[in-house]
C-alpha cells in the first residue's frame, strides 16, 4: 500500500536541516546520518551520504535517479560471500 | 488473417481473448480496447472488416504500450535500478527474488532449477 499523500515524503528532519543548510552555503561535505528509512528528496542530488549499515559507514553519492529511493537501499547490509568449502573447510575468497 | 502491433496474429477466437495474446494487454486492457472501439467483443478475430482491425490497431497504438516498446521499457527500468546500485538492482544481478521474499528454501523462479550439492549422505550423487 503506498503512503498517504498528506504525509508527504518520509525524511528526517533533522537530516534535511542538515542539507539545508549545505545547499544555503554552497558546500559539499559528506554527512553521516543513520537515517536508512529517510526517503531522498530533489535538494540531496549532489551530496554525499554516510549512510551506517550496522558496522560502517558506507558512501552514498546522491544522483538523480535516485530520488524516491531511500538512503538504506544504497548501503547494503549483508555480504555474501559463496558458501563453505567442504574439503577445504574455509569460505570461498575469505579474506 | 488479422495482423495487429506488428507480428501478432490470433484468429478464430473471440476478439476480446485474441487480442490478449500481445504482449501488454490483458484481460482489462482487451475489453477497455474494444468498448473505445465500439465492437461487440464476442465477435470472432476472423469476423472483423479491415476498418474495424485498423481502428483497434490505432487504439493500441495511441493509448497503450505494447510488445517491443513496453519490453524495452522493462528492461529499462531494471537498468536503472542497477545503474544507480541500489538494493533491488543488486537482487536482480544476482537473479534472486526482488522484493524480500526468503531463499532459505523456495524462490526457484529466481534460482532456477535445482543446483544440488554433494553433502551428507542422504543426497544421492
Amino acid at each position: 500500500m503506498g503512503r498517504s499523500l498528506k504525509k508527504g515524503p518520509a525524511v528526517n528532519e533533522r537530516l534535511y536541516r542538515k542539507v539545508e543548510a549545505l545547499v544555503n552555503e554552497n558546500r559539499k561535505a559528506p554527512i553521516r546520518t543513520w537515517a536508512r528509512a529517510c526517503m531522498i528528496v530533489p535538494e540531496f542530488v549532489n551530496q554525499t551520504f554516510q549512510v551506517h549499515n550496522g558496522r560502517q559507514f558506507v558512501d552514498v553519492f546522491v544522483t538523480e535517479d535516485m530520488v524516491g529511493h531511500r538512503l538504506g537501499e544504497f548501503a547494503p547490509t549483508r555480504f555474501f560471500r559463496g558458501h563453505t568449502n567442504k574439503k577445504e573447510g574455509i569460505k570461498r575468497g575469505a579474506k | 488473417m488479422p495482423r495487429i502491433a506488428g507480428i501478432d496474429i490470433p484468429e478464430r477466437k473471440k476478439i476480446r481473448y485474441a487480442l490478449r495474446y500481445i504482449y501488454g494487454i490483458g484481460p482489462k486492457i482487451a475489453d477497455d480496447i474494444l468498448s473505445a472501439a465500439g465492437i461487440d467483443p464476442d465477435r470472432r478475430a476472423s469476423d472483423l472488416n479491415d476498418q474495424e482491425i485498423a481502428q483497434i490497431a490505432g487504439i493500441i497504438d495511441q493509448e497503450h504500450l505494447v510488445e517491443g516498446a513496453l519490453r524495452r521499457q522493462v528492461s529499462q527500468n531494471i537498468q536503472r535500478l542497477r545503474d544507480i546500485r541500489a538494493y533491488r538492482g543488486d537482487r536482480h544481478r544476482r537473479g534472486l527474488p526482488v522484493r524480500g521474499q526468503r531463499t532459505r528454501c523456495n524462490a526457484r523462479t529466481r534460482k532456477g532449477r535445482k543446483k544440488t550439492v554433494a553433502g551428507k549422505k542422504g543426497v544421492k550423487g
